[in-house]
């Protein structure tokens, strides 16, 4: 059963690698970051199957984390949108040399 | 009894208490007065750097998560050190640019060092995951904190998401590294028997902490960072939370006995050899030379890590020592970087040149840390370099130390392609250059440590043999 479930989670974790390596929009990335998050409680609250509940709570404190992470981020796509009118994060190159 | 419990802590409570006094303080100051603000911060780090020397914060913590021993005094001490340097800096640009929001800057800052200062001594890996957090989470909002800038914000994304997905990377890892050992306690998931899993959960906590460091090829956030955000920001995050990693690598790699390092060793000189290829090389054709110290500081990891992967207590005092040399050279050419930049962050060569005769100060100052970042004798990064080579050289690492040694003197064509700048060209802008106090304070502090560290190395090193010799 623990196997099974460690593969949904790779599998989870390696559509988020792809969504953030392809995607443009910078929301898109940022639920692609939060496909690998879950890929990771998943996998935690699966181990504790072994382990007992310390990878429960240990899920609950990287659920905690991703939050505060997620919120930053929006925050940060706001700012881009008001001074650049879009979220697409190919276009927000002006940095490259 | 409670706390008895927290002591070993009684630096990183400063800490929070003077970024919630700060917080309380803000509401209270009218608009016009929250420089006071910057004072209070500078003074919250320094009560928590006296606290370090002044205080007993030796022994465990919170359960056995933490424990304050020489290695984790000597990390905190460049925290709060070089968080004091970045804040000098942040006074003045605060005060005219954010004049109504400083109180919320310096209290990022704050609790960024807290995360930082709590990772040096973290035994645990729920600790290390909530620690690196901490430290992460507050920067990517000081990074965009110009918020109607188009640089910053875009420096300030780039940077957030790296980081996001690094932390990603490196939850997934740790996770792994739960899976395999039953345990978050990181000595008892060195000692736990070798299986795939663990070799995976290392490898993904190693590449996600990669990202922070600026290790290639997770660096590409490094210049572009650099080079959009505020510039008292640069000084913090091209210093702080690099070191930060390198202390949450050194917990985790060589807790108890070692054997994570054991097996990622070959990995880590790979990461070690590829990191100083990029950041020299690429730093050949900037203009920019936040740019180029950015590429420079990408290639400066590639040796720490280099003396990380010895992982004898030699190549860990040698890289410590390279650390503190790091602190000071690094902050001291960020800083004269955001003292010579125009209002609109231009700092292409040409707005070093000719910088003698517009500040002989800045230029000499310039002069010296660019002579340390390069490795020339009687500056500490000679010492630094000539330190960690011998150590690598004794562990068996020949090869590494001669090719990294060759690609280094690559790095001696930029530094010295902007000395050239600043005392053989004339200058294209005219008039001195006025630098706040708190920079030129910060720049005299720096100058001070490169110099005096290049002269009288002997007793730094000791200190840093001694923060080593707590290993192994």
């Amino acid at each position: 059963m623990t196997h099974m479930v460690l593969t949904v989670a790779a599998i989870l974790f390696a559509l988020g690698i792809y969504g953030v390596t392809t995607r443009k929009n910078a929301i898109g990335i940022l639920v692609s970051v939060e496909l690998m998050a879950n890929a990771v409680n998943l996998n935690l609250v699966a181990f504790s199957q072994h382990w007992g509940a310390t990878g429960q709570s240990f899920a609950l404190f990287a659920i905690a984390l991703t939050v505060a992470e997620v919120v930053v981020g929006l925050a940060l796509v706001v700012l881009l949108y008001r001074t650049r009118k879009n979220v697409n994060i190919d276009l927000a190159s002006d940095l490259r040399s | 009894m409670m706390v008895d419990l927290l002591a070993p802590l009684a630096a990183d409570a400063i800490l929070v208490i003077g970024a919630l006094s700060l917080l309380l303080v803000d509401l209270i100051l009218p608009p016009g007065e929250k420089r006071i603000l910057g004072y209070g911060t500078i003074g919250v780090l320094l009560a928590a750097l006296i606290s370090t020397f002044a205080l007993d914060l030796s022994g465990e913590a919170v359960g056995g998560a933490y424990e304050g021993d020489a290695l984790a005094l000597f990390f905190k001490r460049g925290f709060y050190v070089s968080a004091i340097l970045a804040s000098l800096a942040s006074l003045d640009f605060g005060a005219k640019i954010w004049p109504r929001r400083q109180g919320e800057y310096f209290q990022l800052l704050l609790y960024s060092v807290l995360g930082m200062s709590l990772l040096a001594g973290v035994r645990d890996l729920l600790l290390l995951a909530v620690a690196f957090e901490l430290m992460g989470v507050p920067l990517y909002a000081m990074a965009a904190f110009s918020r109607k800038d188009k640089l910053a914000v875009e420096g300030g994304l780039k940077l957030y998401l790296t980081g996001a997905v690094s932390s990603a990377v490196t939850l997934y890892g740790m996770s792994m590294l739960f899976g395999a050992s039953g345990s978050t306690n990181l000595a008892e998931i060195a000692s736990a028997p070798s299986s795939p899993m663990l070799a995976m959960g290392v490898a993904l906590t190693l590449a996600g902490m990669g990202f922070k460091l600026g290790v290639a090829p997770f660096h590409m956030w490094v210049p572009d960072t650099y080079r959009g955000s505020p510039p008292p920001f640069v000084v913090l995050v091209a210093v702080a939370p690099k070191i930060a990693g390198i202390a949450a690598l050194t917990r985790l790699l060589l807790a108890g006995d070692g054997a994570l390092l054991d097996s990622v060793s070959e990995l880590l000189l790979l990461l070690a050899w590829f990191t100083v290829i990029v950041g020299n090389v690429m730093a050949l054709p900037q203009d920019s030379v936040r740019r180029l110290l950015g590429f420079s500081g990408v290639g400066h990891m590639g040796l720490l890590l280099l003396g990380l992967t010895t992982g004898t207590a030699e190549g860990i005092a040698a890289m410590l020592f390279y650390v503190a040399g790091y602190i000071f050279t690094t902050a001291g050419a960020l800083l004269v970087l955001s003292a010579v930049a125009d209002e609109d962050g231009n700092d292409g060569l040409a707005r070093f040149a000719g910088l003698s005769q517009r500040s002989g100060f800045l230029a000499f100052a310039m002069l010296v840390f660019l002579l340390s970042l390069g490795g020339i004798p009687f500056v500490v990064g000679f010492w630094a370099k000539l330190y960690l080579f011998l150590a690598a050289w004794g562990a068996g690492y020949q090869l590494s130390v001669l090719f990294i040694a060759l690609v280094g003197v690559i790095g001696l064509y930029y530094y010295l392609r902007v000395s050239r700048a600043m005392y053989m060209t004339e200058p294209t802008v005219e008039g001195p250059i006025s630098v706040d106090l708190g920079t030129q304070l910060a720049i005299a502090l720096c100058l001070v440590f490169v110099v005096g560290m290049g002269l009288v190395p002997q007793p730094f090193v000791a200190v840093a043999e001694t923060a080593a010799s707590v290993l192994r």
